[in-house]
């Protein structure tokens, strides 16, 4: 190996280090017996067992998780059809606009977009009594207002590489748009539909800002309570739950990597001369 | 195959009481301000194989896609058996496309994509099922028909693609240029095949094509575009002997072009004085105005090697051999006549290469009768 290289790969293990460490700790010390989260005395997995019995972190969990799947659906619904008119409907009126709109959520301050959808949610109460009061809603609505965006990016690319000609193709062998779009579209993007639920899923599940901002009473999320307990001091259950939700995001993000790249050979038919 | 040759012999366009199959009457397609294809005129018969030739960005394709439905004129009327068409989407119109990436669905089995269309027309399972596998045996392609479009050689899927737009027994098929995706071995076989195929199914052909020796070949008539606009509407003999303008001489095959200036009519002859200096006399039936600019169209392989060359001779010429194309059946010689013109011959490799009479920087006089030309006033 020669010294080149060598000096890549020592810089690449450092980057990773860097990257990775914390979280290896974290699941290592999930398994540590000891009430100290920084002192290794021995294998256990007692804080798994420990943590299937707080019902308070549990009903947390589940909360995010419904949340997290029902916001994955509406932004995926949602993003779908922001990035077909923006792919499909060539120069519109508005489009630039529309685009920034739709841009915005992936740069704005989590801060800022937590506290107008706060002050949004009240306003509209005062005004027509809707929401009542704060909660799952209201958190899956702030949810969907920044998620969609990142979904509508990924099957916008999706589409754009799509090969017009296909659709062409199935309208000329006498399928109406309706059918083109549900038998030549949907299937042809479905990669990134997926991929694109995935992602909006796992933005919502560790989403802390956005949701401290428009959560009511009774309705704490996953992340929520996790900040608040490693207030009073990190208990090693959290480290258990932690590496759950690792595992968890790291599947996901797999399966959305995987399905992205598969196929995508297939959308790429020869262009047009 | 003699049914064929009869077919062929037909040539409904002579004949004033035939209907024409398809009628496209002043139609236009503009771009934004840009015309894609302006103002044409054109019938097409039942059985042709026509062929609409021109380079790329001349309207051809804009217009496949007109007769398909999938672009609407800015103005005019298109007609198909009789029937006005032009208000009809893509998806009531009897007609069918290949596109040219062949546009298979990447997430259907062969089976499922020449199903596809008869799956919309709502025939029943048994229909569609013995048609897509009278399909699959036509183009010989039975055992693809569980693979998916990737896993198919450019060829297997030119087929596919076809067996999926006949599927529908379209009254009409448009190609746009079927054979373009194809390697040129593979291409001169599909040339046959796709002819053969066309005369048994008896179904109309338009296709698209910038490959004029691909038009040649298989087309019944060539309609030759530029710029938007039909040229020339002839069959493939008329466009290559007798082409009516320069650009259709230039873009089919090789040509020499000589400029010059009508000297004389001599009954059914022109005289014309070149500017190279030579006279050149044409069989042409039109009277031309003395002194009117004119161009003369030559093809290399109507030249000749001149024995009796003359320094006041007609349809004789002289140069240089300043490059020698060999092709193997045939040799082009370019000779510079002079400092302005190269004149290209084609001769014919009767003796091994080593035994030709003609080298490099060889003084070599050309002839040619005054039938092999033709004269072009536009």
């Amino acid at each position: 190996m020669n010294h080149g290289r060598w000096k890549l790969y020592t810089f690449l293990g450092l980057g990773l280090a860097f990257l990775y460490l914390p979280v290896l700790l974290l699941i290592i010390y999930s398994f540590n017996e000891s009430r100290l989260v920084t002192v290794w005395t021995g294998f256990s997995t007692q804080w798994y067992r420990e943590l299937m019995q707080n019902r308070q972190l549990l009903e947390a969990a589940w909360l995010s998780v419904r949340i997290a799947a029902t916001n994955a659906t509406f932004a995926v619904i949602l993003g779908t059809l922001a990035a077909n008119a923006l792919v499909r409907h060539g120069r519109f009126r508005g489009r630039t606009g529309f685009q920034l709109l739709l841009t915005a959520p992936l740069v704005m301050p989590e801060v800022i977009t937590g506290l107008s959808l706060l002050l949004l949610f009240v306003t509209l109460e005062d005004l027509v009594g809707w929401p009542n009061g704060r909660g799952f809603t209201t958190i899956t609505i702030a949810h969907i207002t920044f998620s969609m965006a990142y979904v509508a990016v990924v099957v916008r690319s999706r589409l754009s590489q799509m090969d017009r000609s296909l659709e062409e193709a199935a309208m000329d062998l006498g399928a109406r748009p309706l059918r083109v779009y549900l038998s030549i579209t949907l299937p042809l993007i479905a990669p990134a539909l997926l991929a694109g639920w995935l992602l909006a899923f796992t933005l919502s599940l560790d989403d802390l800002v956005i949701s401290s901002f428009v959560a009511g009473p009774g309705s704490t999320t996953l992340p929520m309570v996790v900040y608040s307990s490693v207030r009073m001091g990190v208990s090693p259950q959290i480290n258990a739950l932690a590496s759950i939700v690792v595992l968890i995001v790291a599947v996901a993000v797999c399966i959305a990597g995987f399905s992205l790249r598969q196929r995508s050979a297939g959308a790429n038919s020869p262009p047009r001369a | 195959m003699a049914n064929s040759v009869e077919r062929r012999n037909l040539e409904p366009w002579q004949d004033p009481r035939a209907m024409p199959y398809v009628r496209i009457d002043h139609v236009t397609k503009k771009f934004n301000d840009i015309y894609a294809v302006d103002d044409v005129t054109l019938d097409i018969y039942q059985g042709e194989f026509f062929s609409l030739l021109g380079s790329s960005g001349c309207g051809k394709s804009t217009l496949l896609r007109l007769m398909a439905g999938l672009e609407r004129p800015t103005a005019g009327r298109i007609y198909i058996d009789g029937m006005d068409v032009t208000d009809m989407p893509a998806y009531s119109r009897p007609v069918n496309m290949m596109f040219q990436s062949y546009a298979l669905f990447p997430h259907m089995t062969v089976e499922q994509n020449v199903e596809f269309g008869l799956k919309q027309d709502r025939l029943s399972r048994q229909e569609r099922a013995e048609r897509v596998s009278d399909m699959l045996t036509l183009l010989q392609i039975g055992e693809l028909r569980k693979r998916k479009p990737d896993q198919l050689s450019g060829g297997q899927r030119q087929r596919v693609a076809l067996a999926r737009t006949l599927a529908k027994h379209p009254k009409l098929l448009l190609l746009d240029e079927p054979l373009g995706a194809l390697d040129k071995r593979l291409r001169e076989s599909a040339q046959f095949e796709l002819v053969n195929l066309q005369e048994r199914i008896g179904i109309t052909f338009v296709t698209v094509t910038h490959d004029q020796e691909e038009a040649m070949t298989m087309s019944t008539r060539i309609a030759v575009m530029d710029a938007g606009r039909i040229l020339q509407v002839d069959t493939p003999t008329a466009i290559y002997e007798y082409p009516e303008y320069r650009f259709v001489a230039d873009f089919i095959g090789l040509v020499n072009l000589f400029e010059g200036r009508v000297v004389e009519n001599e009954g059914d002859q022109v005289v014309i004085e070149s500017t190279v200096g030579r006279r050149l006399r044409l069989r042409d039936l039109r009277p031309h105005a003395i002194g009117a600019p004119v161009t003369v169209a030559i093809r290399p392989e109507k030249l000749s090697i001149c024995e009796t060359y003359q320094e006041d001779g007609v349809n004789q010429i002289k140069g240089v051999v300043e490059d020698i194309a060999y092709l193997g059946d045939v040799s082009i010689y370019r000779v510079r006549v002079s400092p302005a013109m190269l004149v290209e011959m084609t001769l014919t490799n009767v003796q091994p290469r080593t035994e030709q009479v003609l080298t490099w920087g060889q003084e070599v006089a050309m002839e040619w009768s005054p039938t092999s030309g033709v004269v072009l006033t536009e």
